[in-house]
Formats: C-alpha cells, structure tokens, sequence
C-alpha cells in the first residue's frame, strides 16, 4: 500500500482532515516542491567560493593593491555584513529563533569568515599578533561565539569553537607528529572546558539546541586526546584507564539520551585504544587475526543487544 | 527477486515520512501516533550510527576470518587453493547476508550489507589471484566484470543503492583491456553509463511517488554525475585507482573529440537541470549544479585560459546571486509558489543537515584557524582564510 493509499485511508476513518490530506497527499507528490534546500546549498557555496576567492586574491595581489586599500575593502565588508545583521536581526531569545531573511545566516558567515581573513592578513603583514596571537584567536573566539548566541547562527558556533581550538593549540594534523604530553593536555582542558561550557548553557536554557554541537566536538576531542596517550610506548595505563572511563560515560549517556552516535564514540575508539595495548607485543600472526575475530564477534553480540533494545526498530 | 516486499518497503517510508511530517507540526501527536500504529513492520532497522559501527565490526571479523584461513591454515597452498577459498568465502558471505535478511529481518542494518560487501570484496580478490600468471589487463577486466555482475545483483537484491556505485566504479576496470586509446576508454564508460541511464529511465517511469521511485532517483543520479565526470577531461582520468585526479593535457586526446567533450560538458547541467525540474527530483537537481559548477570551474583550464585568483570570487557571486533570484522568483509567486515550486521549507531533514554540518565543520575548521609554530622567516606566504574556517592566523 502506497503513503497515498494510506493517506486516503485516514481521511475516510477521520484520523486527518480533508485539509491535512490534501496538504499531506501535495506533499508526496511534491506539490509544491521544496526549493528550500538547494537553494541554501547554493548560498552556502556561493559564500565559502567567495571567502576561497578572496582569500586567495588578497594573498596574491596585497603588493600590489596596498595593506590601506586591503584592510579598507576587508574592514568595509566585515562592518557591512554586521550592520546589516544588526539592522535587521529579530529580537533575542534564548530559544531557538529563525532568521529575519532568508539570506541573514549567510551575510553573518561571510562577515565573519572576512574577519578570519583579515586577521590573518594582519598577522602576515606586521605581525601584530607575533606574542600576542593567542589573545588574538581567544578575542576572536569570544567574538564569534557572542554573534553566534546573538543572532543563533550554528555556522558561526562551528568558527568559534575552531577559533577557540585554535587558541588551545589544536589541530588535526598535530596528533600524529605532535603526541606530547602538554599538547594531550591542552586538548584535554579544551575537550573539558567546552563540555561543562555546553553543559552549564543548557542548564541555563541558553540555545539549548546548541548542546549537541559542543558535545560531539569536546567527544571527539576527549577521545583523540586519550588515544593518543594509549599509543605511547610507556606510562600509557592511565591513559587507558582514563579511555575505559570516558567510554564508559560515553555508552551511558548515549543510551540515556537515545544518541547513538556516543554509543558508536565509545564501540570504536574504546576498541582502538584497547586493541592497540593488547596487540603491541604480539607478533603472531595467527594471534592477532584470532583477536580480531574473537573481539569482533564480542563487540558485535554486544551492538546488536544494544541495537535491539534500545535502536530504532520500524 | 527483490528480497524485500514492495509492502514492507512502502510501509518503511510511510513511516518516515509520518516522524518527519510530524516533526514539522503537520501532524499532532496523537495522529502520528496512531498512524504509527497503521504502518507496523516486521523489519528490523538501525539507527545510523550503530549501523556505522555494526558495518565497522562485521568487517574487521570477515576480513580477519578470511585472512587467517588464508595466511595460516591455506599459507603453503598455491594461489588456486587461495582464490577457490576466496569464493566459497564470499558464498558463504552472500549465505550469511541472506539468511539475516531471511531470519531476523534485518533492514540496513549494518551486518547483512557489511556481508554483501565482503561477498564482492572477495569474489574480485580470487579472481585477481586465481589469475596471477595472466596479464594485469585480464586481470583487471575480468574481477572488474564480476564486481560489475555482483555489485548490480545486490543491488537489485538488497536495493543498496551504493552497491550500484561499486558498479559504475567497476565499470571503469573494463576499457583498457578493449583498447589502448585514452579518448576510446572515456567514451566507453560514458556509454556504459548512459545504457545505464536509458535502462533506469524506463524503468522509473513505471514508478511514481513511490519507494522504488526514490531509489531509482539515486540511481538516475549517479549515472548523470558518471557520465560527466567520464566526459568532463580536466576532471577524470580512466583508472580512478591510480590517475583519477591526475589533470592530463588537452593534447593527449583527438582534437575533434577534445572538443566534442567540451561542448557534451556545457550541454549536460542544462539537460540534468530540466530532467530534475521536470521530474521534481532533489537529486538529480544536485546533480544537475554540481555539473554545472564543475563545468564553469574547469572551463578555463579546458580552453587553455589562464585561471585568476578572483574568479571563486566570481562563482561565490554568481551562486548567490542565483540562488537568491530564483528565491525571490518564488516568493513573488502566489502562496509563494510558481509552476509547482517554493522555496519554502516543507521538510525537518534541513535541520539535521546542518547540525550535521555544522558540527563537522568545527572540527575541520580548526585545522585552518590554528596558529602554526611561529614563523622567524619573513617571508610573505599568506594564504589563509580560503577554507571556509577562515584563517585567523592559518599556514602562511
């Protein structure tokens, strides 16, 4: 039976309306058909082109164009953008609010990805943030996440907490090459920071749609961190330790709240970081391969209970 | 032949198109709890993220079960012993998906397609070792083909719609063993794909706003997005394993069909746009700017133009100028709506596309915001700010 049929169906028992079946029944047969999407894409892509664009201008032509003229035109759009936002914003709420205009998430993301821009520039030029970049990337930070809790824009929530990283110290491409004790803390601190930030806010009913956001970063952060710690050669028991607890929280408060993904969080890198000290002084091969199987097999009874129980069934 | 009942697909949908219905307050509660009582299942399905980490698991036991038969217990056999276990472990793969599915019912739910994938994995690898002294053209040809054979089938079986993409990745092993010419090799996929697109156009047109309607809609896509990418040359190369991004010059192909190409590349966006207008289809509309994107971003280097550090500053104003004047279009419409389309939101899955984004882009953004080691060298190097994390103080 076809959603058609079955909207037919209610309608005659009188579980919808007439109204509600001919909006629903319109809807399955993408009448009207929702632009909504694709057109945000297209203004999201129009803006990150634009910034690469500028970017890439900027690093390109500054010789010729002038640090006054690049910093006018820079400083121009950023204020611009925030006049416009400021001008036209709706009233705060500590709610989740919508947009005043279709385009205002937009205009907020280009003006602070310009401020991004500009700051680098700057530092590039007269190494005005030299000693005193930190500072600069914590202001930005505050900056960002003040605009993001104003005006309710998640895309800015995302630089801000990037920015906030960055004043941490933090960077992807570090914890291979970088896995040293003050780096692992400082994620660490950040992971914790930001989780009893996020926690705190929600108490607060401050954007509480937000929590996820920080939740999921300070996650992966947390568990990156004590990875990272477990794959050293010596002093790594605390650090699993530490991995086991984190994982186990994990597991709990994923299946409390119903959100997988920190179930999935805990599964993986709680398998990674225990693999990785059972396996380091194993040499045979058939050892090995009848770990991964043997602990597959466990890990899987262990999912599909918790997928059964608590997953989504249809 | 379908292992799924076209009723137990139809009611998966009507169930999610009632939570997001209700999502988004078209319905009230006690509605949708009712309607959910109508639309009972007996399949088991997953939630994404624990089907992600099931796929994971399952993977790790086939491939560690696999390796150890075949390291240990088979290590002095030859490799005709090898690939004849490499099959009858893919059997027992493919027996093992499909008694799941029998069973316990089981819908995307991790194991059962984690199953499949192992079953084509190595049915291909025991092709290539069970033809170890041919040459590597046989080799690639015939593991291509049967990837190409076993992919469709579980496709059509299990409605996978990514195993249709292991297909048309397949697809990509089998020219060079039919001819040496780059040009010849580019035009054999694309026509590959296009059969591809005929087949799935004419069998879509039975189904209307119904499940196998969606599905055939990613199918259309991908072969749309194929076929440019096959045409397009500044984009792709023949062996996606080892030249994909590798750009080759216009003068390794025939001048007539260099040219050719370049016009196939400007007429392909509008016809993809119309057909996903015309249809009403999300994707094959995606599809459709994707093309047309690519087709502006890879016309310079086509024509042999010199690129300008502006010109994603061009493109970001041309997408948003566009998007903004087919939004304002729309609005001026009655009811917001012209020729059947709004750019109003009728759907809650937006929302979960941008949470999902945005927390993505946090974490790659603080690749681009945070502050290398400091830089003694005066050198100029700036180059930040162009990885839509901005570049506060990125790698200069």
């Amino acid at each position: 039976m076809t959603i058609q049929s079955r909207l037919e169906q209610w309608r005659a028992q009188g579980v919808i309306s007439p109204e509600q079946h001919q909006h629903l029944d319109g809807l399955t047969r993408g009448e009207p058909f929702s632009l909504f999407v694709e057109l945000n894409v297209l203004l999201y892509a129009g803006v990150v082109a634009f910034i690469a664009g500028l970017g890439w201008t900027v690093s390109t032509w500054s010789a010729h164009m002038g640090d006054v003229f690049v910093l006018a035109a820079l400083s121009a759009l950023v204020i611009a953008c925030l006049w416009y936002c400021f001008t036209r914003a709706t009233p705060w709420s500590p709610a989740q609010t919508s947009p005043s205009s279709p385009i205002f998430d937009y205009v907020l993301y280009l003006g602070s990805l310009t401020w991004s821009v500009e700051l680098g520039y700057l530092e590039t030029r007269f190494h005005l943030l030299s000693g005193q970049g930190d500072l600069f990337l914590l202001a930005t930070a505050g900056v960002f996440f003040f605009l993001a809790y104003r005006f309710d824009n998640r895309f800015v929530l995302s630089l801000a907490l990037s920015a906030f990283a960055g004043w941490f110290g933090l960077t992807i491409s570090h914890w291979p090459s970088h896995q040293d004790e003050t780096y692992r803390q400082y994620a660490l601190l950040y992971s914790l920071v930001v989780g009893i930030g996020a926690i705190l806010l929600e108490r607060r009913g401050l954007k509480p749609h937000f929590f996820n956001t920080y939740l999921n970063i300070a996650a992966n952060v947390l568990f990156w961190a004590l990875l990272s710690g477990v794959f050293q050669r010596e002093d790594y028991a605390l650090w699993l330790l530490a991995l086991l607890v984190a994982c186990g929280l994990s597991l709990a408060w994923g299946l409390m709240r119903r959100q997988f993904v920190f179930v999935a969080y805990a599964a993986v890198y709680g398998y990674i970081g225990v693999s990785s000290v059972l396996l380091r002084n194993m040499n045979d091969e058939s050892a090995i391969l009848t770990y991964f199987v043997v602990t597959g097999a466990a890990m899987l009874a262990i999912l599909v209970v918790i997928a059964r129980r608590f997953g989504k069934q249809a | 032949m379908r292992i799924y009942s076209d009723s137990a697909e139809e009611t998966l949908r009507a169930r999610s198109l009632l939570k997001d219905w209700a999502g988004e307050g078209f319905l009230t509660p006690a509605q949708y709890e009712r309607m959910q009582k109508e639309t009972v299942s007996d399949l088991r399905t997953n939630n994404i993220f624990l089907r992600l980490v099931l796929i994971f698991f399952t993977l790790i036991i086939a491939g560690a079960v696999a390796l150890l038969f075949l390291v240990v217990f088979l290590k002095p056999s030859s490799d005709q012993v090898a690939s004849i276990f490499l099959v009858f472990f893919a059997g027992v793969c493919y027996a093992t998906a499909e008694g799941a599915v029998s069973q316990s019912r089981l819908y995307r739910f991790g194991i059962e397609e984690a199953l499949v994938v192992c079953a084509i994995g190595c049915l291909c690898a025991a092709i290539e070792i069970g033809l170890s002294g041919s040459s590597s053209l046989t080799r690639e040809f015939l593991s291509g083909a049967a990837g190409v054979i076993a992919s469709l089938w579980i496709w059509y079986r299990f409605g996978l719609a990514y195993a249709f993409l292991a297909a048309m990745i397949f697809v990509i092993l089998l020219p060079p063993y039919w001819t040496s010419s780059h040009a010849a090799q580019h035009l054999i996929i694309a026509l590959f794909y296009a059969a591809g697109l005929v087949a799935v156009v004419a069998a879509r047109s039975r189904h209307h706003f119904d499940y196998l309607d969606d599905a055939y809609s990613l199918v259309e896509a991908f072969l749309w997005f194929g076929i440019y990418l096959a045409l397009n040359l500044q984009l792709s190369s023949v062996n996606p394993f080892s030249r994909w991004v590798d750009i080759r010059p216009g003068t390794e192909f025939p001048r007539p069909f260099y040219w050719t190409t370049w016009v196939l590349i400007w007429c392909l966006p509008p016809i993809v746009l119309t057909r996903g207008a015309r249809r009403k289809d999300h994707l094959v509309l995606a599809v459709g700017a994707i093309t047309a994107v690519l087709t502006l971003a890879t016309n310079k280097p086509y024509l042999g133009w010199p690129r300008h550090t502006w010109d994603p500053m061009l493109l970001g104003i041309l997408l948003t100028g566009i998007a903004l004047v087919i939004r304002r279009w729309l609005a001026r419409g009655p009811d917001g709506i012209r020729h059947g389309f709004t750019a109003q939101r009728l759907s809650g899955r937006y929302q979960q596309l941008v949470d999902a984004a945005s927390t993505a882009s946090s974490l790659i953004q603080a690749e681009s915001v945070t502050p290398t080691p400091k830089d003694t060298s005066s050198e100029f190097r700036f180059g930040g700010g162009d990885s839509g994390g901005g570049g506060a103080s990125s790698d200069f």
